[in-house]
């Protein structure tokens, strides 16, 4: 039994450390993207799944967008929205995006065979995560409630003090 | 369990040895549980196990250029409505694989499309209980952002096994814009070609059938300035169906502009034959080895969904013989910006949609026969005040009971208000009022919900869906959801019709059930 407790908590130790795996999606011009990149700039970042279908996602990244201008005056860091919305729905999701007037303050991505979100190991969406300068997950959080942006806010002010 | 524990044991430890070295584990969980309860106004007797469990755990490793990875799914049994070849266990996926910024390389299984996926594509919908991933092997090459070259060979999966069929292919993509260096414009063109071997029956090799088939797509990319446009020839060369030979092959146009708070979008297609199987000879909903879904609105209000369209690719099989469809649909999004005359203190969003598709009225031509389905959707979304945002949706719903075969539609118009009001910064609620119109089939209904959510963690919800036209059966549904992190818990009970269960266009129909749901998501 000792054998088992010390391998998982090596186990809890390697999961500790995820991070973004290099996988290629679309920006939103549909030019080919390799999300390593989105570490480059080495300062944190929110990734947000989301879906045109998925109505907490919308409603989340509205109320990211709406209190963007005050966060921003806090924190520095940058907005990631990564469509999951397959080919049947892509390019439904850019003209939505920009119906939204998302375009203008979030990185938009596009995964449309769903390559980035199965290498987050997101299994449903809306899910949030935080990644701080290093590349480093600092947070993540599954399902959108109307609130929830107080907890993400604070998440992404820890990671940029 | 000795036995057990120790397994996990020697793998929880050597993911984490070989993590230690700039590596990382990363994962997740899902189990989805019903328990069936007889229901006489519901018309559902349960079977004897009176259970359905669908879970999966997935695992992967990163390190650098390299990663590894597998999924374990057991269906015990599987829920109602889904494929029945889902039963008991498998380690499903496995893989290792190799990426830098010009090579890639994955063995085992794996998922990719060619273009929109009407040639090919490959990809896990736990919804539709689909999982047609390959085992096999893919390499993959980027010559700096100018040409992309991808080649594939693997067998499909159905079900919990691999088949026998043996798919090969290739996608090649050149980016003019960046081979002649323009910044502001991109141009690509871009061909696929697979090569599918699959068993094919004594009947259908007398009729000239060949297991072998080949098939090939061209496509150009345009993008300028917020313009785009976006072509997709596809031919899956001759083909068998129902012991005749037809030519399959499929046109798509998509058209926009995205900019200034607008979205415009404009799709039209035309299928022909355009069906693709891994198995000659299966009937299930995740027989697929390409992606033709509905070019229409995806609605997700309850009384919306009743209907959904369900592309046609070519049925010679059953009385409503068609040979494909042909339609287009047109999306515009627009943002009224904060402090407008139109858009207020908080600005507001509108949306409108049209899509009508048609049966192929010859084959081999463009002509539109029988309407398939129609609709036009109009919605505004405000948010009125800090605490009270309003969504007004309508949509008109016209379909073709027959699938095509007559020239029979029924219509039906929607209303729903969707009115979310924040109580406090942790405490909100949402109600959905719905209501359909018909003069056909189940005539009348309407529907409400009510979802309460005490943020960050807990959300309760009831709900109802009431026909009030005809049958006079209420289909209700409760429950409660704790969401911490990664992880999501969801109890709840309801009333289900049959319909379909769809997810991005392909669907799967589902009898009518009554019982318990729990369902548990999480992540590492």
């Amino acid at each position: 039994m000792r054998t088992f407790l010390l391998s998982i908590a090596l186990f809890i130790s390697a999961v500790c450390a995820a991070q973004v795996p290099s996988v290629t999606v679309e920006n939103a011009k549909g030019e080919a993207f390799d999300t390593k990149t989105l570490l480059e700039e080495g300062t944190p970042m929110i990734i947000s799944f989301w879906s045109t279908s998925c109505k907490p996602c919308i409603r989340e990244l509205d109320a990211v967008y709406d209190a963007l201008p005050d966060w921003l005056e806090e924190a520095d860091f940058r907005v990631v929205a990564v469509s999951t919305d397959d080919s049947r729905l892509l390019a439904k999701a850019k003209s939505f995006a920009q119906g939204r007037g998302w375009g203008e303050d979030f990185q938009l991505l596009f995964d449309k065979n769903q390559d980035f979100m199965r290498a987050m190991n997101v299994s449903v969406v809306p899910h949030v995560f935080v990644v701080d300068g290093k590349g480093k997950v600092v947070y993540s959080h599954t399902s959108y409630v109307p609130g929830n942006e107080i907890e993400l806010f604070e998440a992404i002010k820890k990671c940029s003090k | 369990m000795k036995r057990f524990i120790l397994v996990i044991s020697l793998v929880s430890a050597s993911l984490a040895l070989a993590a230690q070295e700039n590596g990382y584990v990363t994962g997740s969980f899902e189990t989805n549980n019903h328990l069936y309860v007889d229901d006489q106004v519901n018309d559902f007797v349960s079977d004897e196990d009176r259970i359905g469990s669908n879970n999966y755990l997935k695992v992967d490793y990163y390190n650098g250029n390299f990663s590894a990875g597998m999924q374990l799914e057991s269906y015990l049994p599987a829920q109602i409505g889904f494929p029945e070849e889902l039963s008991k266990y498998a380690l499903s996926n496995l893989y290792v694989n190799w990426k830098d910024d010009a090579f890639q390389v994955t063995a085992g299984t794996f998922y990719d499309q060619f273009g929109s996926g009407l040639l090919f594509r490959s990809w896990e919908d736990r919804l539709l209980g689909l999982n047609n991933a390959l085992m096999g092997a893919r390499f993959a090459y980027n010559w700096e952002d100018k040409v992309a070259f991808k080649a594939i060979w693997g067998m499909p999966r159905l079900g919990m096994e691999f088949t026998d069929t043996q798919v090969r292919g290739a996608d090649l993509s050149i980016s003019l814009s960046n081979i002649i260096g323009l910044d502001d414009i991109l141009l690509s063109v871009e061909g696929s070609l697979l090569n599918k071997y699959a068993k094919i029956g004594i009947d259908a090799e007398e009729a000239g059938g060949k297991p072998n088939s080949l098939g090939f797509s061209g496509r150009l990319n345009f993008d300028w300035n917020g313009f785009f446009a976006k072509g997709e020839y596809v031919d899956l060369g001759k083909k068998l169906v129902a012991l005749e030979t037809k030519h399959g092959n499929a046109q798509l146009l998509e058209l926009g502009y995205n900019g200034r708070g607008l979205g415009v979008t404009m799709t039209g297609r035309r299928l022909e034959w355009m069906g693709q199987n891994i198995l000659a000879n299966s009937t299930s909903s995740a027989n697929l080895m390409s992606y033709v879904p509905a070019m229409s609105t995806q609605y997700t209000y309850m009384l919306t969904t009743l209907h959904p369209y369900n592309p046609q690719v070519g049925d010679a099989s059953t009385m409503a013989f068609n040979s494909g469809e042909i339609g287009g649909q047109i999306d515009a999004f627009y943002n009224f910006r904060r402090g407008t005359a139109i858009g207020g203190k908080r600005g507001m969003k509108v949306h409108a949609n049209f899509s009508t598709y048609y049966t192929l009225a010859q084959e081999g031509t463009a002509q539109a026969g029988n309407l398939l389905f129609r609709d036009f959707s109009f919605d505004v979304e405000r948010q009125w005040t800090k605490e009270f945002k309003m969504v007004l949706l309508y949509s008109l719903q016209e379909y073709n009971p027959g699938y095509g075969q007559y020239k029979t539609t029924w219509l039906s118009n929607i209303f729903v208000a969707d009115l979310l009001y924040k109580w406090t910064s942790q405490l909100s609620t949402r109600l959905e009022l719905q209501y359909l119109k018909t003069y056909e089939d189940k005539k009348d209904w309407m529907a409400a919900l009510l979802e309460v959510n005490f943020a960050p963690h807990w959300s309760v919800w009831g709900s109802d869906m009431y026909n009030h036209g005809m049958t006079k059966k209420h289909y209700y549904n409760f429950g409660v959801s704790y969401a911490k992190g990664r992880t999501r818990v969801a109890l709840g009970y309801g009333r289900y019709k049959d319909g379909f269960i769809c997810s991005g266009g392909v669907c799967r129909s589902i009898p009518q059930y009554t019982g318990a749901n729990f369902t548990v998501t999480t992540s590492f």
